[in-house]
């Protein structure tokens, strides 16, 4: 009896120690890193420096300037989900020649925009180092971020430093990522979005790229387009289901329900069943099952299919993804000799369309966990009023009004001779073409893109009716609301 | 009689001592995280809200799954899966291990063979499998030559989609299973088998009668593992179907791992994990309790 107390305290003594001995490696690291950049700062900054680390991250003034005198610049690293050689990387190469001299240095961290590159930086933030800033791509994930304390408040920097981001970015662009009147953001990128098209296939058929068109029209195109048989088979438009079921809905029909476009008025319940849902449910429906001119979504999904794969590889004349514009560049990965031009969403035939598919993207977050608060916001400002001209040349468009656009332009058209059809990409892709739909509540988006993705893959299944299905996604979606 | 106890005592601490590193990784990564999930399903933690962001919601998160579809669905997808998987499997496995044993030359290389698919890479095996499903691989030409016109797209129809993911698990456990049974039939007592002969059972009798009978202790065992094995399925659908089309294939595990990491209720997905531990305790209970009406010795 004695002996099992005896042993059974040798144990709790061994994880108690074996604890205490990770408990003092953190701390050890901790100091590591706070002498590091205060170093070569002299015994001043090095108390800063150590002050700054042990008070929290918000107090980060004393690293950058321990730094800014030394030799041993702050290292930043920024998370991205953009792949490097699309941008970023002469981005970053750019900031680090500017700052040489100013002791902060930045790396460029590659994250794939998935759910499990998501969760990759989500889990890097909770464990609090390793990131100092970091991209949101998807309002869903940043609204998530910012509740859970993941993003910092920039109001006081923004007023220390007049950096006034209604000013800069566009009031009427950046409100939405307003949270109670608090930016945790800062928004670098304009987007506007819109069908990326075969144009040699169009001249072929003499089809006039189109600057408006309605859904009948768009069908009707899609199916002059589509020819041969099998493998070899030609479809006038892939509407990239097997991704995002709802494309039909979010990119299409978004133009007449304006960004909420999952819910009624008030957000008590949502809106499955409006005839401009109806109207998109069933251009998907009869594109893929009546007249074959774009691959079902069983084919779509069976064969992964991809709008990348499709589209680079002239197996489809359009794909509703004008993001991918970056594969145009990329002739390692796909050789082609094609132009490729653009055309806005196609919107319904029988609803006003107001909205343009589009809004800002690229949302700039500080992790408020960072030991280089100061530097990270010096970078953030950089970035997000100069830096991001240079992902122009995969696509992005920068928000910022002061920028100029003949640089945004040079980037956009570098290295795409021939390959690019400059009209209709400045059209569709950089010049604004009116009010965007801004999403502006969320809740259960998640659960109800979901359920709205379930029901649809029956209708275009064929298990379900059109009305059936949105009837069915509409009472199950009203009641998760509901609870 | 003190020396006796100290030596005893010292004997004790080695023993200690060599199972201190195992212990402390199971207390710090299984123990600690299985009473942590214990701790939040009664709360409605959303994990991107940080440790320490939650409300104790008492026992909302276990009643509210049985209103669920998408939780009723993976759970009768689940049950369904194991139902038809184990026995499929055990007898399968039963038959060919007792064929091997009997008519095969070169029992070693087809036992190997059979092994292969248990420890290759859950994700490499998927994915052939993927194109073993998909419109141009075998199952499909298979179909077609019988005549079938319209052959059905496995993994995107709604009642192929689950008996192909069955298939599969079928195809990769029954090797193990074999493996387990043939080395269990090598230990068989031959004379038993010899004096059957004597009086006049066949083959079919023989393993009716006695090799069935001999290997419950074996089949039991496999029954259990298997059981739990399938019960955690979450690979195979996460790259073949992500639980489509529909909720044709949407197990337990997976749902659990939606609803933790698209949805972020935590609370809720450990909720469920208990229920899964549940359910698999019942089961492996009423297996225990079963045991001994037909488990011979």
């Amino acid at each position: 009896m004695k002996m099992k107390r005896t042993i059974a305290l040798l144990l709790a003594g061994l994880m108690g120690i074996s604890m205490a001995a990770c408990g003092a490696k953190g701390t050890d690291g901790q100091d590591a890193g706070g002498n590091k950049t205060g170093a070569a700062g002299g015994s001043e900054t090095q108390n800063n420096a150590g002050d700054a680390a042990g008070n929290g991250a918000k107090d980060g003034a004393g690293d950058a300037d321990g730094a800014g005198s030394g030799t041993e610049p702050v290292l930043l690293k920024i998370w991205g989900g953009v792949p490097p050689e699309a941008g970023p990387q002469e981005s970053v190469d750019r900031f680090n020649e500017a700052y040489q001299d100013r002791g902060i240095q930045a790396e460029y961290v590659y994250y794939v925009n998935d759910d499990n590159g998501n969760l990759k930086l989500e889990t890097t933030l909770m464990a609090g180092e390793g990131v100092d800033a970091y991209m949101c791509y998807d309002e869903r994930y940043l609204s998530k971020r910012i509740e859970g304390g993941m993003a910092l408040d920039l109001t006081d920097l923004c007023e220390r430093d007049g950096f006034d981001i209604k000013e800069l970015f566009g009031e009427e662009m950046v409100t939405s990522y307003e949270y109670d009147g608090v930016f945790y953001c800062i928004p670098t990128k304009r987007d506007q979005y819109g069908m990326m098209l075969n144009k040699d296939m169009f001249d072929e058929a003499g089809i006039p790229i189109p600057t408006e068109w309605t859904y009948s029209e768009f069908r009707e195109i899609a199916k002059q387009l589509t020819h041969g048989e099998g493998e070899q088979k030609v479809y006038g438009a892939f509407l990239n289901t097997q991704q995002n079921l709802l494309t039909t809905f979010q990119y299409f029909g978004v133009a007449s329900l304006g960004g909420d476009w999952m819910y009624n008025e008030d957000g008590t319940a949502t809106n499955f069943t409006d005839p401009v849902m109806v109207e998109s449910a069933q251009l998907a429906y009869d594109m893929m099952n009546v007249d074959g001119s774009a691959p079902t979504h069983v084919d779509s999904v069976t064969q992964k299919l991809s709008c990348d794969g499709m589209f680079m590889n002239e197996r489809t004349a359009m794909v509703p993804a004008s993001w991918t514009v970056r594969n145009v560049k990329n002739l390692e990965s796909y050789p082609h000799d094609f132009v490729t031009a653009f055309a806005p969403y196609p919107v319904p035939d029988n609803a006003e369309a107001p909205y343009i598919m589009g809004g800002v993207g690229d949302m700039l977050c500080i992790n408020p966990k960072s030991p280089n608060v100061d530097a990270c916001w010096e970078y953030v400002k950089w970035y997000s009023t100069e830096g991001v001209v240079p992902l122009a040349y995969g696509g992005r468009i920068p928000l910022c009004k002061s920028i100029d656009m003949d640089e945004v332009n040079e980037y956009f058209f570098r290295d795409a001779e021939g390959l690019l059809d400059e009209e209709s990409a400045k059209y569709v892709m950089i010049v604004p073409r009116g009010s965007y739909a801004f999403p502006t509540i969320s809740p259960n988006a998640a659960e109800l893109g979901d359920i709205l993705s379930e029901e649809m893959e029956a209708v275009l299944n064929g298990k379900k009716t059109v009305e059936q299905g949105l009837a069915d996604a509409k009472e199950r979606g009203d009641a998760l609301l509901a609870k | 009689m003190n020396a006796k106890k100290r030596r005893q005592r010292k004997t004790d601490l080695t023993g200690y001592l060599f199972i201190l590193p195992n212990m402390l990784g199971m207390i710090l990564f299984t123990l600690i995280p299985m009473l942590f999930s214990l701790l939040i399903s009664f709360t409605d933690w959303n994990f991107v809200k940080g440790f320490g962001n939650w409300n104790y919601i008492g026992f909302e998160n276990y009643l509210k799954m049985w209103k669920d579809e998408w939780f009723l669905s993976a759970l009768c997808n689940t049950v369904i899966l194991a139902f038809i998987c184990v026995p499929v499997t055990i007898g399968l496995a039963l038959i060919a291990a007792a064929a091997i044993d009997r008519f095969a030359f070169g029992k070693l290389p087809i036992r190997l063979a059979m092994f292969m698919p248990y420890i290759s890479n859950v994700v490499a095996v998927t994915i052939v499998w993927v194109m073993m499903y998909s419109p141009w691989g075998p199952f499909t030409q298979m179909v077609k030559m019988m005549g079938v016109k319209d052959p059905p797209q496995w993994l995107g129809d709604y009642t192929w989609a689950l008996p192909a993911i069955i298939l599969m698990m079928v195809w990769s456990n029954v090797g193990y299973c074999v493996m387990i049974y043939t080395s269990a039939i090598q230990g068989l007592p031959r004379d038993v088998y010899e004096a059957a002969e004597m009086d006049g059972a066949g083959e079919i009798c023989k393993f009716f009668r006695l090799t069935v009978p001999f290997l419950s202790p074996t089949t039991f065992f496999l029954v259990i593992t298997l059981f739990i094995n399938v019960f955690q399925l979450f690979a195979q659908v996460q790259i073949m179907t992500k639980g489509g089309p529909g909720t044709s294939t949407n197990v337990m595990v997976y749902y659990i791992y939606k609803s933790a990491f698209n949805y972020y209720n935590m609370g809720y997905a450990a909720a469920m994990s208990w229920i899964l531990f549940a359910i698999l305790l019942v089961i492996t209970l009423i297996q225990w309790k079963g045991q001994k009406r037909w488990v011979s010795y």
